[in-house]
């Protein structure tokens, strides 16, 4: 129960590590990037790759945050005339572009068999207090994440992110490059994704290409849209409660004698009807974005 | 060397497919003058304020301000050589309140780096700017809706949110589009009083205009396009007996007498 309980905690400060980079596209730029997945992907396999060649894995966790932000600064780049939606359709297209050429790329990725044999942190800690020690790391990576992204989102650069989200036109008459600030937010939310999928590469030992899968992305969204898109400690919560969610389905299997195929589509069920029930009586999450009273 | 024209425009055309809206304009505004743009419907007005403001690009001729060609930088940079604007019809951020908006319009240490580690210039940027937003936000009356959202005022106070944006970024020239158009009239009164106060510290200032009391008011020439031509360049108080503007804003009719009964806006105006 105990290490049910580290487990559950750890994958919800890597979860809300990716989400604060999300929010950060997401929320304060207005930026619906759906291939965001493939960030924490690159990250994950950053590290894979180097213990794969018998390197650092910090080393390699410093390549694959390199590596996604400048991914990011081409996403953010890309298709300069695209209307908004337009852009989060080739975001996701270039996730799936990525997914692929890791399910193919043996010489580099593996393959499917993923890259397993990464080593744990902390691994020589005796018991486990290993593990907790790793669940401290992330957890203290993550609210570090929440505390410096929300000052950045009330500082000047998120001032100006707000006013391109809402009125670009403006913000251009303001003598803001729509498109620097657009790479800046891309960029950012991609390091911050990356050292989470990295830190989850570890956590697991393993990286394959089912962690680019799009279904994370949307995962992540929900969190932001229960919680409460472009508010910080809204996305905070809203990883909480599908995390939460998440570690209830197999306590429900044992209660009520669930199978496992069962309680898999529990789980994505019960994610649903909470979206839905946001989305039909909380459209801006449980916790909104608040406007800011300014000294 | 400072030049003699702080904008200069020359022979600039614009079409939107087969439709030409510029067809060699060109004129020139001096430093500290105040000029307006008029003319009908349709004639190109706010067309030449996007192309001079960079929000369109240009098919042919030059733009140049303060002696730097311009047509070919993009908004944020014309905004950056000191030529801010406002629209017609601002629109306004639902989730930023008033003061936050004026203070987003103080684009110096934007950076990330800056906010994020507090760093020392960037808060004292960020004390400027307040103070700076306080002052201009007080000058033209929103000090009282500082705090509410800014979607939430009314058209013409957004209209004026959208004069203390331009002033955040230290313009040496404003452009206005229609700053005046559904102002309650004691507020049009007091924007008059602000463009004048700018005008006398040295701001150079075009508008695109409709409301003849206020041309005659504040402008010291006036300009008038006519289906993407210049048809004029007077002082306001001869525009009334200008024969090209009168048949520009009422086609062959203003030739005959009896077109008197049924003159528009700027007949009457222009005689009272």
């Amino acid at each position: 129960m105990f290490d049910f309980l580290v487990s559950s905690l750890t994958f919800g400060a890597i979860f809300a590590l990716m989400a604060l980079g999300l929010n950060l596209q997401a929320g304060l730029a207005g930026l619906l990037n759906f291939g965001h997945i493939a960030f924490a992907g690159i990250g994950a396999y950053g590290t894979g790759i180097a213990v794969q060649a018998g390197w650092h894995p910090a080393l390699g966790a410093a390549a694959g945050v390199a590596v996604a932000m400048t991914l990011g600064w081409c996403i953010a780049r890309l298709g300069k005339q695209l209307a908004a939606d337009y852009w989060g359709i080739a975001t996701l297209a270039i996730a799936e572009i990525i997914r692929t050429v890791a399910t193919n790329e043996l010489w580099l990725t593996n393959g499917a068999q993923g890259i397993s044999g990464i080593p744990a942190l902390f691994d020589d800690l005796p018991g486990k207090s290993g593990a907790l020690a790793f669940l401290a790391l992330v957890v203290a990576l993550a609210a570090a994440a929440a505390v410096l992204l929300r000052r950045v989102a009330y500082g000047r650069f998120g001032r100006a992110l707000r006013v391109m989200r809402e009125e670009p036109k403006l913000a251009a008459c303001m003598g803001y490059d729509l498109m620097s600030l657009k790479s800046r937010a891309v960029m950012a939310g991609a390091g911050v994704t990356a050292v989470a999928g990295s830190l989850y590469a570890h956590y697991m030992s393993f990286v394959g290409p089912d962690y680019l899968l799009a279904s994370e992305t949307f995962l992540l969204w929900t969190m932001l849209m229960i919680g409460g898109i472009g508010n910080f400690s809204g996305v905070v919560l809203g990883v909480v409660l599908v995390q939460t969610a998440y570690t209830l389905v197999p306590f429900a299997k044992d209660a009520f004698g669930f199978g496992s195929d069962i309680a898999g589509a529990l789980r994505l069920g019960l994610i649903g009807c909470i979206l839905l029930g946001c989305l039909l009586w909380r459209s801006e999450g449980l916790l909104p974005e608040k406007m800011r009273k300014m000294p | 060397m400072t030049a003699p024209h702080a904008l200069q425009v020359d022979s600039v055309a614009k079409a939107f497919g087969g439709n030409r809206v510029l067809e060699k304009v060109g004129f020139n505004v001096r430093p500290g003058e105040i000029v307006g743009l008029l003319g009908p419907n349709g004639s190109g007005k706010s067309t030449l304020l996007n192309t001079i403001t960079g929000f369109e690009a240009i098919d042919a001729g030059s733009v140049t301000f303060e002696g730097r060609r311009i047509d070919t930088l993009s908004a944020h940079r014309i905004v950056q050589a000191g030529i801010a604007r406002t629209f017609q019809l601002p629109s306004m951020p639902a989730k930023m309140s008033v003061a936050e908006v004026a203070m987003a319009a103080s684009v110096a240490h934007h950076g990330i780096w800056e906010n994020l580690f507090g760093l020392r210039a960037a808060r004292e940027a960020e004390a400027r700017a307040r103070e700076q937003a306080n002052a201009l936000l007080y000058q033209l009356l929103l000090a009282p809706v500082r705090d509410q959202p800014a979607a939430a005022i009314s058209g013409g106070q957004k209209k004026l949110l959208g004069i203390v944006c331009a002033l955040m970024a230290h313009p040496r020239m404003l452009m206005l589009d229609e700053p005046t158009a559904g102002v309650h009239p004691n507020l049009r009164s007091d924007i008059v009083g602000a463009l004048q106060r700018l005008n006398q510290a040295g701001m150079t200032i075009v508008i695109v205009e409709h409301d003849m009391h206020f041309i005659r008011e504040v402008c010291h020439r006036c300009i008038v396009l006519d289906r993407g031509h210049i048809v004029a360049d007077c002082r306001p108080d001869e525009l009334a007996s200008n024969e090209r503007v009168l048949e520009a804003y009422l086609g062959g009719a203003a030739r005959k007498p009896a077109a008197g009964a049924t003159a528009g806006p700027v007949l009457r105006m222009g005689a009272a």
